[in-house]
């Protein structure tokens, strides 16, 4: 199909639906199994699956989407694989892009939850344990059973640790993993206004706490809804804002949008890396009047008072620098308090602490990696993928279905003795929800360019690209990246 | 509805055999430089950062001499972009504004040549040292 057919047609599917809409069901049924059939049948862009020979022990940390889709790469690959993986969360490879729509109860949990054990690629050898300490000089893991595997090629997919402990007044002082044992967390954050999408339940109790927001400024009272960004990288960088967009088009729903403050307080001083993308955002905001405060950095929520605290910071011009020939500048920073009725937490991200400062790990924590070949700076025989790997921008499972192909490309060559030549371009996604119904695909790469991968205005949000989140995106994880296909 | 139906799938069977983002764009141009790495550090970096990247209390500025060019590459890179995510924003305010500056004087570089240059001169690597 040439480009300008192809453009044509959709312009056309998008002009449809945006009037006439389709039933969730049927929607589901012709683009999922369609989609998913599709991808099943001859017309999946893989390339022809070169075999090889090679061998070794692989061992890998980690079975979320970015190791899953691994393993069942190298899988279908090596003719005698021989492959570990370590991961002790029982639905670690859920599909957590869905989480956003559970928060905004367009979808319930049970839509995102995948069971570990039904992805394990056959022949690969599960351990349902998590790796304490590396030993890379000598190639060893130790697990939390007390194990010790010895490999002799490593990959890292171990994902981030939410740390909502760096948030004073939480009362939380332990990491949690995604997708598992939140209770320490859903105690209070999915409580009293305060809600998170960024863990398994936090979706659900989001969308409890959104109703009541949503009830009261129905009933007549002013309501303040408060969105944050923290300071550290995070997994799905366009989540924060969703959510808000959600938000948004709830309260319209309800017709009690002009109660409602809704306000975005991020660490950084931009929407978006891509010029074009942070434009077009910015003018969605307002559009909606939905408001922004940069450089506020959440650091600590009362909850009884539902006060949050924030940091916010600024740049001051300083003394004159010789060195430079110019003003430097100095840095300022207060704390500020602001009080909501619905907060909304993206929580600090880390590298598991264990990973972090093994020798595999770096100084902020992220397993050091080539960029290009996400071949580990230090060992040859180790690599690293998804959201643990220290590469710019992507931590998105989109990011990971571009990456694994080139690991495991890599990976065998390295295991056969070669250089690895396989080259990752920073591609990233972020299909931007910002309406129940409209979405902004943001692709764009290291050249923080947009990269449009269809022949269209890519600022622009679309009803087409509304269906491609909803309905598409979960059974071409489920059945082209999990099965290592595409 | 029949239509929709039709649309639908005619839109499924687009979607997927284009794949989402399936073409490796390289998307950008390529950028060519003033200067080589060489020439930015022993010219300009080094005024602040030390003559072996080992960083200078009196400028409270970091060694760079601690990392290879795998991890160099991507805090260059945040400075050079002030960040590396959507709104998370960055810790090196300060270099970014500074960097902003230099680049203006000619002393822009690519993140990776240059932290490829700073491992293979500079980097002491900790485990070594026995």
């Amino acid at each position: 199909m040439n480009e300008k057919m192809m453009k044509e047609g959709m312009e056309i599917i998008d002009a449809h639906f945006k009037g006439e809409g389709v039933s969730r069901r049927d929607a589901m049924k012709m683009f999922g199994a369609g989609g998913a059939a599709m991808l099943l049948g001859s017309g999946v862009p893989t390339q022809a699956q070169a075999s090889s020979s090679a061998k070794g022990k692989i061992l890998i940390v980690g079975g979320g989407l970015a190791g899953m889709a691994t393993a069942a790469k190298l899988t279908n690959t090596l003719d005698n694989p021989d492959i570990t993986i370590l991961e002790p969360g029982a639905s670690s490879t859920s599909y957590q892009p869905g989480q956003t729509l559970v928060g905004a109860g367009l979808w319930t949990n049970e839509d995102t939850e995948y069971k570990r054990d039904d992805f394990i690629p056959s022949g690969a050898k599960l351990i349902k344990e998590s790796a304490v300490e590396f030993d890379p000089d000598n190639n060893t893991v130790k697990t939390s059973g007390g194990q010790t595997i010895k490999y002799d090629f490593l990959v890292v997919a171990a994902g981030v640790k939410l740390d909502f402990s760096r948030i004073k007044g939480l009362g939380i002082t332990d990491t949690i993993t995604s997708r598992g044992d939140d209770s320490a967390v859903r105690k209070i954050v999915g409580q009293n206004g305060i809600a998170s999408i960024y863990f398994g339940n936090g979706g659900t109790d989001t969308w409890t706490q959104m109703q009541k927001f949503i009830a009261d400024a129905k009933s007549g009272k002013k309501v303040k809804g408060v969105f944050t960004h923290p300071n550290t990288p995070i997994k799905c960088g366009g989540a924060p804002k969703k959510i808000m967009y959600l938000t948004d088009a709830r309260l319209r729903e309800a017709g009690a949008r002009d109660n409602a403050d809704l306000t975005f307080y991020p660490n950084g001083s931009a929407m978006f890396g891509v010029p074009e993308y942070h434009n077009a955002i910015q003018k969605q905001f307002t559009e909606r009047d939905m408001k922004w405060n940069y450089r506020h950095n959440l650091i600590a929520v009362d909850p009884k008072n539902k006060v949050a605290t924030f940091n916010r910071h600024w740049k001051e011009k300083g003394a004159w620098d010789e060195d430079l020939e110019e003003y430097g500048i100095d840095l300022k920073s207060k704390e500020v308090e602001v009080p909501y009725d619905f907060l909304h937490i993206t929580p600090p991200m880390i590298a598991a602490e264990e990973i972090a400062k093994s020798p595999l790990g770096s100084t902020k924590g992220w397993v050091p990696v080539k960029k290009e070949t996400l071949q580990h700076v230090k060992y040859k025989n180790v690599f690293a993928l998804g959201d643990i790997a220290a590469v710019p921008m992507g931590k998105t499972g989109g990011s990971a279905r571009k990456q694994y192909a080139v690991l495991v490309e890599n990976l065998i060559s390295v295991m056969e003795g070669k250089e690895p030549t396989a080259k990752y371009g920073g591609y990233t996604v972020c299909p931007l929800i910002t309406s129940i119904g409209t979405v902004m695909l943001a692709e764009f790469d290291w050249s923080k360019k947009p990269t449009p991968s269809f022949p269209f205005d890519p600022t622009q949000e679309r009803w087409m690209w509304w269906l491609l989140k909803v309905y598409a995106l979960k059974p071409m994880t489920q059945y082209g990246m999990l099965s290592g296909r595409a | 509805m029949k239509k929709s139906i039709l649309v639908l799938t005619t839109a499924a069977a687009m979607l997927t055999i284009v794949g989402c983002g399936s073409k490796d764009n390289a998307g950008g141009e390529k950028v060519t430089y003033a200067k080589t790495s060489a020439e930015v550090y022993t010219q300009s970096c080094y005024k602040c950062h030390g003559d072996k990247a080992q960083g200078m209390t009196e400028k409270k500025t970091p060694p760079m001499n601690d990392r290879q060019a795998g991890e160099l590459e991507l805090d260059l890179y945040d400075v050079k972009n002030e960040g590396t995510n959507q709104s998370s924003g960055t810790d090196h305010d300060k270099m970014a504004h500074n960097m902003k500056k230099l680049f203006e004087k000619g002393f822009d570089y690519d993140p990776k040549s240059m932290a490829m240059y700073i491992e293979k001169n500079f980097y002491i690597n900790p485990h070594k040292k026995k």
